[in-house]
């Protein structure tokens, strides 16, 4: 088992995911122009505000699990020199999406309750900067969005590259696609596993308990949803079988979470609740065109609780190659 | 259709080849730089540690803790068991000093570098405790000094082996399994040991290209 990096590192990975699957649902919203279609849309704030603060609260815990790095500060703006280094990556990529995310977060909420910008707007300190009377917010919020997206794709793929990138020395966490496909599969599944804990906190969550309505307006929702499940699966699949193949410290780990001590984690708290119980509800919606508020509740939530585990595992059923 | 700038299509695409573009560079990043060829030695040291001498006494082990005033229970060299029900032997495993060294390029901050004479080193006070160098390197030779917050390793005993000495874990080794000497001198035993192709790096299929430490493992 691998002890080296434990639990804040998959909290503070998990978030990015989360909050870049979030930002992304928001995004594709909006610059699919379906945020107008109907006049509240929850989902779109929920996405937009939940991610700055998600992944500053992901980047604090990353420092927090620093050694000399948390007592001495300053050493971190290091860690923004070493291009070949993914970590450096990262912090590269969560600075500039951390910014954007608060901006996005902030334009949506004036653009969605224009007394909350009229109040701003008419604070003193806002009376002098002319630029903010004639800022077109809705304009200026499509290209945060656009942007944005970039650099939450970013975020959501670095995650998996971080742990994939130390290649021979944790099998497991380098395995390939397919046994044929020389690329490492981990940011594929991290990208979609972050997708899909976005849309999870933001439909799943956010949806049922504000607008449930939203299944009228956005009657493919529910299959996005199997879709993207869909494709997690098939991804998870590939990387346990890809693993089983290789043989050696990799089928080691791959067996470790399916049949030995990592099994109960990875069957009750990761398949079931992210993958079996959602499937089945929005296969549901998928007929009846909408789903109950429990399930929908007990869905985003499942799905979340899913996405930390599954992170959590990746990381400490990793086996070093030379043991 | 209304007309927009990112159509659905287009994001879709932008994503994937996005995703792609990244996955391929973590396929490529890593284990960029020095290929260090197998025949010339990069580093003017070799330390090469004969298997089929080591008793397992674990002198190495506790000459290197005391040496380095690291608590109990850590060492910059640990054993591995190896072999069969028939024969048991001990492998012992510390920081290879590799010319391509895997810790160097996951180091977001230079902290790990490596010296012209082949000798990898950890600048202390550039290193922000992240860990990603210890779990990267494929030896699992690092280990984490929890109350400097620092990552830590063989240092080869540098102090000693410039002034012309030789590091703490070759000179406590009882049954002489290790042998230090330079590779620019031909009459050295390391320089002999390494042409006769009997000591050998440890896992080359890495493709870390260990530059000091190799090892004789016969039968």
């Amino acid at each position: 088992m691998q002890t080296v990096w434990g639990w804040l590192p998959a909290i503070y990975l998990f978030l990015g995911g989360l909050g870049a699957g979030a930002f992304l649902v928001a995004a594709v919203i909006e610059l699919t122009n379906k945020r107008y279609e109907f006049d509240f849309c929850a989902i779109t704030l929920v996405g937009a505000t939940i991610p700055g603060p998600v992944i500053a609260l992901g980047a604090v815990i990353l420092i927090f699990d620093l050694g000399a790095g948390l007592r001495e500060p300053w050493r971190i703006a290091y860690m923004l020199t070493h291009f070949t280094s993914a970590m450096t990556w990262g912090v590269w990529i969560l600075s500039l999406f951390i910014p954007l995310s608060f901006l996005y977060g902030f334009l949506e909420v004036m653009d969605t309750y224009p007394s909350a910008w009229g109040w701003v707007k008419s604070r003193k300190w806002a009376r002098k900067l002319t630029f903010l009377h004639r800022l077109p917010v809705r304009r200026v919020k499509r290209i945060v969005a656009r942007v944005g997206s970039v650099f939450a794709v970013g975020t959501a793929i670095y995650t998996g590259v971080l742990l994939s990138a130390v290649g021979p020395a944790m099998p497991f966490w380098s395995t390939w696609v397919l046994p044929f496909i020389p690329l490492p599969i981990l940011p594929f599944l991290f990208l979609v596993s972050a997708l899909s804990t976005g849309v999870g906190v933001t439909v799943d969550v956010a949806a049922t308990l504000v607008a449930p309505d939203v299944y009228q307006y956005i009657r493919r929702l529910p299959l996005i949803h199997l879709a993207i499940i869909g494709i997690e699966t098939l991804l998870l699949g590939f990387l346990l079988i890809t693993a089983f193949l290789q043989g050696g410290a990799a089928a080691a780990s791959a067996r470790d979470i399916v049949i030995g001590p990592h099994s109960i984690v990875f069957w009750v708290l990761i398949v079931i609740p992210g993958f079996v119980y959602p499937f089945i509800v929005h296969a549901y919606a998928a007929g009846l065109g909408r789903h109950s508020p429990a399930s929908g509740l007990g869905s985003g939530i499942g799905i979340v609780v899913s996405g930390l585990f599954l992170r959590y595992l990746i990381i400490v059923s990793g086996i070093p190659a030379v043991l | 259709m209304e007309k927009h700038l990112l159509s659905r299509r287009r994001f879709l695409g932008l994503a994937l080849t996005g995703s792609a573009a990244v996955a391929l560079g973590a396929r490529l990043a890593p284990g960029g730089g020095i290929q260090a060829s197998d025949e010339t030695p990069t580093s003017p040291y070799a330390l090469i540690i004969d298997t089929t001498k080591c008793t397992g006494c674990g002198a190495c082990i506790e000459a290197c803790r005391l040496r380095n005033h690291l608590p109990e229970g850590q060492s910059y060299i640990h054993g591995l068991l190896k072999g069969d029900e028939h024969v048991r032997w001990y492998l012992m495993v510390q920081c290879q000093h590799c010319a391509n060294p895997p810790c160097a390029t996951v180091c977001p901050t230079h902290a790990t570098y490596v010296r012209q004479d082949g000798v990898v080193l950890i600048n202390e006070k550039l290193c922000v405790g992240c860990r990603y160098c210890i779990v990267a390197c494929p030896y699992q030779a690092r280990i984490f000094d929890e109350e400097r917050g620092v990552a830590d390793k063989c240092w080869l005993c540098l102090d000693w082996v410039l002034g012309g000495g030789v590091p703490a874990c070759v000179q406590a080794c009882i049954p002489g399994a290790r042998i230090f000497g330079r590779t620019d001198d031909p009459n050295s035993a390391v320089s002999q040991l390494i042409a006769s192709g009997r000591a050998q790096p440890f896992h080359p299929e890495f493709g870390t290209h260990p530059a000091v430490l190799s090892y004789i493992i016969e039968g």
